[in-house]
C-alpha cells in the first residue's frame, strides 16, 4: 500500500552531502510524480552547489554569490521539501479516509475549501507560531501564515475540472468538460383572450436547457445550448407534447487576445440588449420575460452566425456579428418548398402588428433558409469606472432584405426587398452599498418598405405595420437580505416594470385594407416578487396586468408563479 | 506607400499600444507578485501556494494564488495580503471562459483593498455585483474572503 513509500523519506541536507552523485538520491525516489519533486529539487540544490562551487566568479546570475547565500538557498530547499512531505502525508490520510469510507461529502463546488479552513481554525487556534523567517516582523499581531493550508493546490496550473462539473453532480470524466443547466417552471392563473378573457388556469414546464462547455485548447472553447421547450416534443397522442427539443447555441471561440477573440461560425444569440444574452431565469425578476424580449425582439433571438468580440478598454466591450438574417415568413416550416420559396396558396407573415418580429426567427437547419441575405449586429456595452454599479449597453442590428423568396401579396403582386434596422439602448444600476436596483431600455425599429411586407398584404386588415416598431420599460427592486435559512443566505427582490409597446405605427403601404385594432399599442404593469435562495436558484411570483386600445379589452391579465434554476 | 501603410496600420498600433494585449493567462504568478510588491526582492514559498514578500529581512506581505470556478471553468487569481492580513491588491491570473470577464476589471477587483478577515465581503453589499457576471464575481469575492479567513490576522 502507499505506507510502504512513504518510509523513504529525505535526510536533512547539509553541506557535507554535497561529495554524493546526484544519481544515488534520484533512484530511490522515482515511484510516484511527488517523488520526482523531491528528486528534481535535490538534484537542483546539489547540481548549483557543485556547479558553484567550480564557477564563483562567473555565476552572474540569480544566486547571490557567498557560502553563506549557498547555505541559505539549501535552508529554504530543506523547508520546501518538508512542507511537500507534509502535503503528502495530508493527501495520503485523506486518500486513507476515504478508502474507509470516512471521506467528507464535497457540496457546491465554491464551498469546497470551507471544510478544510474550517479544519486549520480547529487545530491550531492561539497557538503562536515562531518560524525562524519571521524574525522580522514588528509589533504585536502575528500572523499564523506559517501554517501551510490544509487545502490541496497543486502546482502553478490549477486543474481544469472544477469537482461535481457535471449538472452540480458528479465529476466531469473528461478534463475540460463541465456540464449545467438552466431551466424554469411556470403556472398559475391567465387570462385567455382567444376564450374571451376566460381566466384559467395553467401549468407549463417551459424549458430545461443543458449546457455542455469543453476547454478544447486553453484558447479554444466549445459551448453549446440544447434546449427541451414546454415539456419536450413527441408525435404519440398519448404523450401530449407540443413543444421543442432544439440546439439554441452552438459555437467554438477562439480566444487571441483581450481587444479580439473569434467565435466561429456556429449558432449564437443576436448581441441586442440584456436579456437576450442574459436570459437565465435568474436574470430577470418577472415569472415571464421582459415584454420587449417577447416580439420586438424575439427572444430567444438565435440565428447562424459568426462574430468577433473583445474588450476595449476598462469596462467597455464591443461585439460584431454576422449572420443569417430574420425572414418575413412565420407559417408552418413544413410548407417551404424544395425550391426554398414560400409556398403557393398564401402563407402567414414573420412581421405583423400582433407579434411583431415573434415569427420572423431565420432557419438554423438543413439549408432551409429561403433568402441569401446577411445581417449585421454590433453591441457596445459599457461599465463607467466613474459610477460604480451601473451597467449599459448600446447595440444596433441591420438586415439589407427580410422578403423571402417568391414572396408575393394575396393580390397576385411580387413582394420585392424591405430592409429592417433595429437600435436598442439600456441600462441596469444597483445603487452600491444599497438595495436599490433600476433598470431601463429602449428599443426601435424601422421597417424599409412596409409596402413589400407580407402583413400588409394578406388580406388581414388588422394586423398590418407601419414604418416603425418601438418600445420602453422602466423597472425598480429592492434587494433585501432575508438571511441565512437551509444553509444559504437568501435574498427577496420586490420589483415593479413598466413596459409600453407599439407595434404599429403610421406609414402603412400595401394592399390590404388598414384598420387596426388598436392590440397594437400595449401597456403592461408588472408587480410581482422574487426570492433567492441562493444566487442559482429562484421562486417567483408576478401579477401582469395588460392594456392596450383593443376596444375589447387585452383580456391577457395573470397571476403566475414560477421555479427557476441556472448552474 | 510607406505613408499609407502607416496610415493603414496606425489605428491597429494605438488601440493594441493603449491596452496590453493579453492571451488567456493574463498574468504569470511571477509579474503578478512584482505588481504586488514592487520593493521586495525575495519571494519565499510558503506552503500550498502562497509565497512571503520579502525585502531583505522586512517582511512585506503575504501573496497567494487560488482558483474558484466562474460559469464552469476555473479562474485562477492572486491575493496580496500585507503584514496585518488586510488586502493589498487581488489579480486576476488567468480567466479561460467566454463571458464574465468582467471581474477583471481594475475598478471591481479594487473593492477588495483593504479588506481585513472581518469584512462581510458579501456580492451586493460590500463588493458590487457585476450583471453578466453573476457567478464569477459571487466565487471571486467568495474566495478572496477564504483566503483572509485562512491567512488574515485574528485579533485577540
Amino acid at each position: 500500500m502507499s505506507l510502504d513509500r512513504r518510509c523513504v523519506l529525505m535526510p536533512t541536507l547539509s553541506s557535507a552531502d554535497l561529495a554524493l552523485p546526484a544519481g544515488a538520491w534520484r533512484a530511490a525516489l522515482l515511484s510516484s510524480t511527488a517523488r520526482r519533486i523531491f528528486a528534481v529539487l535535490t538534484a537542483t540544490a546539489l547540481s548549483i552547489g557543485l556547479a558553484h562551487a567550480q564557477d564563483r566568479r562567473k555565476d552572474q546570475d540569480a544566486a547571490p554569490p557567498g557560502d553563506a547565500a549557498l547555505l541559505k538557498k539549501l535552508e529554504q530547499m530543506e523547508q520546501r521539501l518538508r512542507v511537500l512531505e507534509s502535503q503528502l502525508k495530508q493527501r495520503d490520510a485523506r486518500a486513507i479516509e476515504a478508502a474507509h469510507g470516512q471521506a467528507s461529502p464535497s457540496t457546491n463546488p465554491p464551498a469546497n475549501a470551507k471544510p478544510a479552513k474550517d479544519r486549520n481554525d480547529a487545530e491550531e487556534p492561539t497557538q503562536p507560531k515562531q518560524p525562524k523567517e519571521q524574525k522580522g516582523l514588528v509589533g504585536a499581531i502575528k500572523p499564523d501564515w506559517a501554517t501551510p493550508a490544509a487545502r490541496d493546490l497543486t502546482g502553478k496550473t490549477a486543474p481544469v475540472n472544477p469537482p461535481n462539473s457535471i449538472i452540480g453532480l458528479t465529476d466531469s470524466p473528461v478534463t475540460g468538460m463541465s456540464i449545467g443547466a438552466y431551466g424554469e417552471m411556470k403556472f398559475g392563473l391567465q387570462q385567455n383572450p382567444a376564450a374571451g378573457g376566460q381566466w384559467q388556469n395553467g401549468f407549463d414546464a417551459h424549458r430545461l436547457v443543458l449546457l455542455p462547455t469543453y476547454l478544447i485548447t486553453p484558447n479554444i472553447i466549445f459551448n453549446a445550448e440544447i434546449e427541451f421547450e414546454h415539456g419536450g416534443s413527441g408525435f404519440d397522442p398519448d404523450d401530449k407534447l407540443h413543444g421543442t427539443a432544439e440546439i439554441e447555441q452552438i459555437w467554438i471561440d477562439f480566444k487571441i487576445m483581450d481587444q479580439f477573440n473569434w467565435r466561429a461560425p456556429g449558432i449564437d444569440l443576436i448581441p441586442i440588449g440584456y436579456i437576450n444574452e442574459h436570459h437565465e431565469p435568474t436574470a430577470f425578476y418577472s415569472v415571464q420575460r421582459p415584454e420587449l424580449y417577447n416580439g420586438l425582439i424575439p427572444s430567444t433571438w438565435k440565428a447562424p452566425a459568426t462574430s468577433v468580440y473583445g474588450r476595449l478598454a476598462e469596462g467597455v466591450y464591443y461585439t460584431i456579428q454576422a449572420s443569417s438574417s430574420l425572414e418575413d415568413f412565420g407559417g408552418d416550416f413544413a410548407t417551404r418548398t424544395d425550391a426554398k420559396t414560400v409556398p403557393t396558396g398564401g402563407y402567414a407573415a414573420g412581421i405583423d402588428g400582433a407579434n411583431a418580429l415573434g415569427f420572423a426567427l431565420p432557419v438554423r437547419g438543413d439549408f432551409q433558409q429561403l433568402s441569401n441575405d446577411i445581417a449585421v449586429a454590433g453591441q457596445l456595452s459599457y461599465s463607467p469606472p466613474v459610477l460604480p454599479g451601473f451597467n449599459g449597453s448600446v447595440s444596433a442590428y441591420y438586415t439589407p432584405n427580410t422578403t423571402p423568396r417568391g414572396a408575393y401579396a394575396d393580390s397576385g403582386a411580387p413582394l420585392g426587398r424591405s430592409s429592417l434596422t433595429m437600435f436598442d439602448a439600456e441600462f441596469r444600476y444597483r445603487v452600491p452599498n444599497t438595495g436599490f436596483e433600476a433598470r431601463g431600455e429602449y428599443v426601435f425599429v424601422s421597417l424599409g418598405n412596409p409596402a413589400n411586407l407580407r402583413a400588409n398584404n394578406d388580406s388581414d386588415p388588422t394586423n398590418n405595420v407601419g414604418k416603425t416598431m418601438y418600445g420602453y420599460s422602466g423597472e425598480l427592486a429592492y434587494h433585501l437580505p432575508l438571511g441565512n435559512i437551509l444553509s444559504s443566505d437568501w435574498e427577496v427582490v420586490p420589483f415593479y416594470r413598466y413596459t409600453f409597446q407599439s407595434a404599429q405605427t403610421g406609414g402603412f403601404a400595401g394592399t390590404d385594407l388598414n384598420m387596426p385594432t388598436g392590440a397594437g399599442q400595449t401597456q403592461f404593469h408588472n408587480v410581482g416578487v422574487a426570492v433567492f435562495p441562493s444566487p442559482q436558484i429562484v421562486l417567483k411570483a408576478t401579477w401582469q396586468k395588460v392594456i392596450n386600445r383593443d376596444p375589447a379589452g387585452a383580456n391577457s391579465d395573470s397571476v403566475l408563479g414560477g421555479v427557476g434554476f441556472f448552474f | 506607400m510607406t505613408t499609407s501603410w502607416v496610415r493603414l496600420t496606425l489605428p491597429a498600433a494605438v488601440v493594441a499600444s493603449v491596452s496590453p494585449s493579453y492571451a488567456v493567462q493574463y498574468l504569470t504568478i511571477d509579474a503578478a507578485q512584482k505588481l504586488a510588491f514592487p520593493s521586495a526582492n525575495r519571494f519565499m514559498e510558503n506552503g500550498g501556494l502562497t509565497w512571503k514578500a520579502q525585502a531583505g529581512d522586512r517582511l512585506l506581505g503575504l501573496f497567494v494564488v487560488d482558483h474558484v470556478i466562474g460559469k464552469h471553468l476555473y479562474i485562477d487569481y492572486a491575493v496580496a495580503l500585507d503584514p496585518t492580513g488586510r488586502v493589498m491588491r487581488v489579480e486576476i491570473l488567468q480567466y479561460r471562459e467566454s463571458y464574465g470577464g468582467e471581474v477583471r476589471e481594475p475598478g471591481w477587483l479594487a473593492q477588495f483593498v483593504g479588506k481585513s478577515s472581518s469584512s462581510p465581503l458579501k456580492v451586493g453589499s460590500d463588493i458590487r455585483n457585476i450583471s453578466g457576471a453573476t457567478l464569477s464575481s459571487l466565487h471571486v469575492a467568495e474566495g478572496v474572503k477564504r483566503i483572509l479567513a485562512t491567512y488574515g490576522s485574528r485579533t485577540r
